[in-house]
């Protein structure tokens, strides 16, 4: 879910956190929300990320109150229409109406990209902690599964899980996040190896704490900065990723609704309309770039030293 | 009396700052003489540093607002780049501080000596190489030739500071400005290198500029000493007469602060009160009255200039110019 | 130490090898089951030719069975043959590698070289309205669907200007199966999805030089370089330059597996018949071994690049050393 030169950007991030009580502090966040609230940037785009989610969450009440059409209403007497009059942003081939398959396409796409964060970051967080915390045979041998995974060609793997699993929102989140993981226990894993190293976990450990106490009490807190990081620079990948293998077929069937499906139709009508190729490739666009800015906005805030 | 190689006159350069404008060299002036060791010293951020990085045009992102540089009949702070340049590394060389990050760590020592024979005498690879191994084993560093072919990273950082002088002195520049050349290394290297830096300036009667925060080296190593604080000069005089009679109460403060051997056992070491004050905003009048225990009235109204005091040094001290004493407290 | 280096690496892509072929086959096999790629196409088909078919195939035997002969014939050179058309699958990734190598490598070249420069000028105008325009534009590349941009180029360069009666681009394929294939027919096809391509790794790359210039450019020996005399060009290009390219090497290293998959979704788009418009059409129709040899080969793609950012690496920076 996160290429290599993002994985670079990322691994720095944690060696600000460093505090004399082991954990972050309670002003470290503050801080961090501070400067966060002063990049105006950042708050537009974080903005914007939240509109377009309650639009999607609302997507019902839209299509009844605002654009009066349902997602998958045909009306072939009303095809490929520009934008304009009952129909906002047009209608595609078989006159359903683009503003509200819009609306319904956000639904699942951002859906889908959050439940995908969501799950990377549950299965990445859980490997990466096992692996830094125990070392030895099991960090080699969960590191080996990561490498693995890391190197197979994802799309690869996109195919054949959604041939494998026909893909309804839920199954593609979790085929985009059998890949994503592995790039997130790499982070994890490097944070939770310099965070042992601290003498508070010696501390810890001696006083005779269990393991699992160990690592949700103490490891976790520490890794969750480099984790919201990840997490918001994600966002926009995966958008990216889940838009594609909708455009190859790979992804939401139609008729549901997503960006990229739309996209797909639109390429055998560039003659009749080339609206339908316009507005779902610059709501992704839109979209993918607010979570990208925001992304960064966190991360500036996190560790200034990285701003640039 | 001879004509002095370097003159710096009244000299001015600030930084700008979210904080505001930061005059980290406020007035500065003295001379360079031909052959002569020159100690420079005050805390960390007097702003000695950028008085050298001044004289070089290297100060960015500061800038020189006014005064003069002069070297050899010519005022450097007039000078376009490319004049500049030619100084550079040929007239006036310059070592830094940290040997470990001040040497290019993709390219072979030998290279880097040889580049400003190659950049400022036209030689080729092979002479100007020649010519580097040959300064890199008079600065002392065994088996030359091979060494050349190494990468800094596989030298100690005594030995790299040594290959920076070479790099500096293969032009036979005729001013060597060392800035804090031994603060980053072990106290043993400390004194190999100064020894070095003494043998150069006596072999190649270069003229150099030791700007250090060690009181130490400059007892040793220099005929003349200026003392700055806060971006200006607060006293000035031949490194004996300061020693042994500071004539500003920074210098006097600071001479009490360090161990002697020669001292009364009993008197206990002083450490200086307060704090280095903050660039953007400087006490009134003389910049040193807070932490001064000898300060007058006078000391926090009017901002004291750097006049002779004694026979042979300068000071900028309501007190001492007064005819006053610094004694005891 | 460096032969101890050389055989814990080799071990590690040996395991990373076998691994992911293990999970193409499995994936396939639980996708698949027996099924005889095309069958469905054919419905004169008779059950026992169907069982025949599937015995030729090995379809019959346990996907462990099936895995160990195909591992076997791999170690003999055998990646066998399509179950599609029969044709070797070398053939296969012959006839389509010197595309997608083609495709890639322009793409590449024009992202080093455009990269390069505005990354630089980025970073020694930091904080300027150049610096800030070229942030905006390459963070907006970032953000660019690539088929989306694809589709709009196509739409504008090649629909537009055809029904304009204007000079227009193909938007299919390598080159014209009528009269085509020649130099120039060749470059008029590749200018759309080269352009999709580098125009991803300009926005990348040109960030991470910026970055890295910057970084480069606080250093000491910047400051050393510039008190020897050196013109600002030398102390740039020379000196602060190869440090800055070193990460960047890393970088092009670990892209090298972007030969197969990364430009697949511009090859499906473009109809560039490349390696990862085969392995997805191929994936498509169940073709074991033609998908098997594109995996196994682009696996060795990914550990070939990291040991080329790595080997890099320690010819740019004297610094590393292996084996520790």
């Amino acid at each position: 879910m996160i290429g290599p030169s993002r994985v670079a950007e990322l691994e720095t991030t944690g060696a600000a956190i460093d505090t004399a009580e082991g954990r972050p502090a309670q002003s470290y966040w503050n801080e961090s929300w501070q400067r966060l609230r002063t990049n105006p940037i950042g708050m537009i785009a974080g903005a914007l990320i939240l509109i377009f989610a309650v639009i999607a969450i609302l997507a019902p009440v839209f299509s009844a109150v605002l654009t009066h059409f349902q997602p998958q209403s045909v009306d072939l007497s009303a095809t490929f229409r520009p934008p304009g009059g009952a129909h906002l942003l047009g209608t595609d081939e078989l006159g359903r109406d683009t503003l509200t398959r819009l609306i319904w396409g956000g639904r699942v796409t951002l859906g889908i990209a959050f439940l995908t964060v969501g799950m990377a970051l549950t299965v990445g967080t859980a490997f990466g902690m096992a692996a830094g915390y125990y070392g030895g045979w099991i960090d080699d041998i969960l590191m080996r599964l990561v490498d693995t995974v890391l190197a197979i060609p994802a799309i690869f793997l996109f195919i054949l899980m959604s041939i494998l699993i026909h893909p309804t929102p839920i199954t593609l989140a979790a085929i985009i996040a059998s890949v994503g993981w592995g790039s997130v226990a790499r982070l994890v894993r490097g944070e939770v190896l310099s965070v042992k190293q601290r003498d508070f976990i010696m501390a810890t450990r001696s006083i005779g704490a269990r393991d699992f106490r160990l690592m949700f009490r103490h490891l976790l807190p520490n890794v969750l900065p480099v984790l919201i990081v990840a997490a918001s620079l994600g966002v926009g990948q995966i958008i990216l990723i889940e838009a594609a293998l909708d455009f190859l077929g790979l992804g939401i069937q139609p008729p549901t609704p997503s960006w990229g499906n739309m996209l797909t139709n639109a390429e055998s009508y560039f003659f009749h309309s080339v609206y339908l190729v316009y507005f779902p490739g610059v709501m992704i666009f839109v979209t993918v770039l607010a979570s990208n800015v925001f992304g960064n906005a966190i991360r500036d805030a996190f560790d200034p030293r990285l701003k640039t | 009396m001879t004509q002095p190689l370097l003159e710096v006159k009244d000299l001015h350069t600030v930084f700008k700052t979210k904080e505001g404008l930061v005059k980290a060299v406020d007035g500065v002036s003295f001379e360079l003489n031909p052959g002569e060791t020159l100690g420079i010293v005050g805390e960390s951020g007097c702003g000695k540093s950028v008085t050298a990085l001044s004289i070089m045009r290297l100060q960015r992102p500061g800038k020189i607002v006014s005064g003069q540089v002069i070297f050899k009949g010519q005022d450097l702070t007039k000078n376009t780049d490319d004049e500049m340049r030619e100084i550079r590394g040929k007239e006036i060389a310059m070592i830094f501080q940290d040997p470990m990050t001040s040497l290019n760590p993709v390219y072979r020592t030998g290279w880097q000596v040889a580049e400003p024979l190659r950049l400022h005498h036209g030689w080729d690879a092979k002479k100007s190489l020649t010519s580097a191994i040959n300064m890199l084993g008079r600065v002392g560093i065994p088996s030359a030739a091979e060494r050349a072919r190494d990468y800094p990273h596989q030298f100690s950082g005594g030995m790299r500071q040594r290959v920076m002088i070479a790099m500096g002195l293969t032009t036979t520049p005729a001013v060597l400005i060392a800035d804090e050349p031994t603060t980053a290394l072990d106290v043993t290297i400390q004194a190999q290198i100064l020894d070095l830096l003494r043998h150069v300036n006596r072999e190649f009667g270069t003229a150099t500029m030791l700007i250090t925060h060690n009181l130490g080296v400059v007892a040793g190593m220099c005929q003349r000493t200026i003392v700055m604080y806060a971006g200006r000069i607060v006293e000035s005089g031949p490194t004996a007469d300061v020693f042994a009679h500071p004539k500003h109460p920074y210098t006097w403060s600071l001479l009490r602060s360090i161990p002697r051997l020669d001292a009364d056992r009993h008197e206990p070491l002083k450490a200086i009160e307060g704090l280095p004050p903050s660039l953007v905003d400087l006490p009134s009048g003389c910049a040193f009255h807070p932490r001064c225990a000898f300060r007058v009235e006078r000391c926090s109204r009017d901002v004291p200039q750097l006049m002779q005091v004694g026979e042979t040094q300068r000071s900028a001290c309501w007190v001492t110019q007064a005819g006053g004493e610094l004694k005891g407290a | 130490m460096l032969a101890k280096y050389i055989a814990r690496r080799f071990l590690a892509s040996v395991v990373v090898v076998l691994g992911v072929t293990a999970i193409t086959l499995a994936l396939m096999k639980t996708t698949s089951g027996s099924y005889v790629p095309g069958i469905d196409l054919n419905p004169a088909l008779r059950p026992d030719d169907i069982a025949r078919l599937r015995a030729d195939l090995g379809l019959d035997r346990p996907g462990w069975q099936w895995y160990a002969t195909w591992i076997w014939g791999v170690l003999h050179g055998d990646f066998g043959h399509s179950m599609i058309d029969g044709s070797t699958v070398m053939s296969h990734i012959g006839d389509r590698l010197p595309n997608t190598i083609e495709l890639t490598a322009t793409a590449i070249v024009i992202g080093v070289l455009i990269a390069i420069p505005v990354g630089i000028i980025g970073a020694l105008r930091h904080g300027t309205k150049t610096d800030h325009t070229m942030t905006v534009v390459s963070v907006a590349g970032f953000a660019v669907p690539q088929f989306w941009m694809g589709l709009i180029l196509i739409l504008v360069f090649s629909v537009t200007l055809e029904q304009h009666g204007l000079p227009w681009l193909p938007s299919s394929g390598a080159y014209s199966a009528v009269n085509g294939g020649d130099l120039i027919d060749r470059i008029e096809h590749l200018i759309l999805p080269a352009t999709v391509l580098s125009f991803f790794y300009i926005s990348t790359w040109s960030r991470f030089i910026r970055s890295s210039m910057l970084e480069v450019l606080s250093q000491d020996y910047i400051r050393t370089a510039r008190a020897k005399g050196m013109s600002e060009r030398r102390v740039v290009y020379l000196h602060g330059l190869r440090n800055a390219l070193i990460p960047l090497i890393t970088l092009i290293g670990l892209e090298l597996p972007g030969l197969v998959s990364g430009g697949l979704v511009v090859e499906v788009v473009f109809g560039w018949p490349g390696i990862g418009k085969l392995a997805f059409e191929r994936a498509l129709q169940y073709d074991y071994t033609t998908v098997m040899g594109v995996t196994f080969f682009a696996t060795l793609l990914v550990i070939a690049g990291n040991l080329l950012a790595d080997v890099l690496y320690g010819v740019l920076d004297p610094r590393i050393r292996y084996g520790s």
